[in-house]
């Protein structure tokens, strides 16, 4: 793999997973909001 | 009632505007003489692992705020910090291993820094699961404040013994090139705003986590509040005499 | 009633040993298991001598160190709720029942240590040297695992899938007491200075010491 390949990979990895756990809080807070709508 | 949650929109957009400015510095920023353009890995990692440990350090003072005040802001600040310390420590380990395959060759080398971050991984994790064993909101900010205070008061102990443990007898494996020789100026603005922009990424991750933390208590808080049938309601008492 | 911080401590240490003469889950399930570790190593890993003599300290520490927690463990999913509201109710100081647990515990583990510690020198052929630094080694770990396995079981218990996390939060923090305990036995091997080890392995004591007894109230009472 070339040095760019690396850089790409790491990139990837790193912003990748932080769009992917930002997402699941956000997934959290809807579920924990509509639940909570629906209760009350 | 309590008051309702306030659900702010803000931090996504601080979140993806930091980011874009860190990915456009750390682009154009020029390659290293020495390691030439895998240099740009440091420009996350370092971040990283800034923030694992900082991250960290608020959970300890959020567990020692919470067992001195017993206010439960504390507690939620100690538990996103934590969970947000984990993905970072988490992120840190793998690019720094993506980082020493073109660089040394291998995945992983038995590195105090290196053992010693995996070692504080896997505490805060234990930590995390403390926390998902009970829903009571007191007991758990107890239970896991003593232990964050317990995991960082020892994990000073776990780095010198770390340390010493890969200085005073074994020789270095391997030869390794130091890490990057600043020589530009560009370069280090890019570490600098790459370590200020995943800072501001994680106070903003930290209001949304705080807020799913509300969220989830005001979950329970209802749920533990409705009235469910209970087995054996639809049993009337037999009404006797009544010939 | 029991008065008198030491007196408590003592009724706790009776109570744990007398169990465990009832019970003998220490001495006849978890020391067995043990050494049956130590024999299974070298079925692994082959069988020569010479690699054997060189890995048998380290595969010891690390075998006392693993199964340490399961001292723990056992000890937390003793120590259930009911237990500790009449333990509470007889006006048992929280810190003093920390403290005997701890004492308990720290016996079974030297127990545990000594024996095991027999088979490995017979099954590995282990040299001995210095003979009193390894024994206050010994006290060392053995009281350092017991402190962490207590603090640990008192943080996780009243939670059903408590027990089962044990192991996972005793097994990181006890790396300097096992970094501690292997670097002693090649210090004293080799002849290095082995003092900053020891000191080591006493200020993991000393912290987790003073950390359980310190939580001990505030644990009990949620």
């Amino acid at each position: 793999m070339s040095e760019w390949g690396w850089v790409a990979f790491a990139y990837g990895v790193a912003y990748g997973s932080l769009a992917v756990y930002a997402t699941s809080i956000a997934i959290r807070i809807r579920n924990a909001r509509k639940s909570i709508g629906d209760a009350e | 009632m309590e008051p309702q949650v306030r659900i702010r929109r803000w931090p996504w957009v601080v979140i993806a505007l930091s980011l874009a400015v860190a990915f456009t510095l750390s682009m154009i920023s020029p390659a290293d003489s020495v390691q030439g353009d895998l240099v740009r890995i440091m420009y996350v990692h370092v971040p990283s692992a800034w923030l694992a440990y900082t991250a960290f350090f608020v959970t300890f003072v959020g567990s020692v705020a919470y067992l001195v005040t017993k206010n439960l802001k504390w507690d939620r600040i100690a538990a996103a910090s934590a969970e947000i310390g984990v993905y970072f420590t988490g992120l840190a380990l793998s690019l720094g291993m993506i980082w020493a395959k073109p660089t040394w060759g291998v995945w992983w080398t038995w590195d105090a820094r290196l053992t010693f971050t995996f070692i504080m991984f896997f505490v805060y994790l234990g930590y995390l699961a403390l926390r998902r064993t009970t829903d009571d909101p007191i007991a758990r900010a107890s239970r896991s404040s003593v232990l964050g205070v317990l995991g960082a008061i020892q994990i000073p102990l776990v780095h010198f013994s770390v340390v010493w443990w890969r200085t005073l007898h074994q020789p270095p494996s391997l030869i390794k090139p130091d890490g990057p020789a600043i020589q530009d100026p560009l370069m280090l603005t890019a570490l600098i705003i790459g370590v200020i922009a995943f800072t501001v990424v994680y106070v903003a991750l930290m209001v949304k986590r705080i807020e799913l933390i509300h969220l989830d208590e005001r979950r329970l808080q209802i749920e533990q509040s409705i009235e469910r049938p209970v087995a054996g309601e639809a049993v009337t008492a037999p009404e006797l005499g009544a010939t | 009633m029991i008065t008198g911080f030491w007196h408590q401590v003592r009724a706790v240490v009776d109570r744990d040993l007398l169990r465990e003469r009832r019970q003998g889950d220490m001495l006849w399930i978890t020391i067995p298991f043990g050494a049956i570790a130590l024999l299974l190593i070298p079925l692994a890993i082959g069988t020569d001598a010479v690699l054997l003599r060189e890995i048998g300290p380290g595969m010891y520490w690390v075998i006392v160190m693993l199964f340490g927690v399961l001292v723990a463990v056992s000890r937390a999913s003793r120590e259930t709720l009911p237990q500790q509201d009449a333990s509470a109710l007889l006006g048992l100081d929280p810190a003093a029942g920390f403290v005997g647990r701890t004492v308990s515990s720290a016996i079974f583990l030297l127990i545990f240590e000594a024996v095991v510690g027999i088979v490995a020198i017979g099954l590995y052929d282990i040299s001995i040297i210095g003979i009193g630094w390894l024994a206050l080694t010994l006290l060392l770990v053995a009281a350092g695992l017991a402190l962490l396995g207590t603090l640990t079981a008192a943080i996780v218990n009243s939670s059903s899938a408590g027990t089962a996390l044990v192991p996972l939060l005793v097994a990181p923090l006890s790396v300097p007491l096992l970094l501690g305990a292997t670097q002693t036995y090649d210090g004293l091997q080799g002849g290095y200075g082995i003092l900053s080890w020891v000191l080591l392995m006493v200020a993991v004591v000393l912290v987790v010491a003073i950390i359980g007894v310190l939580t001990a109230r505030p644990l009990q009472e949620t």
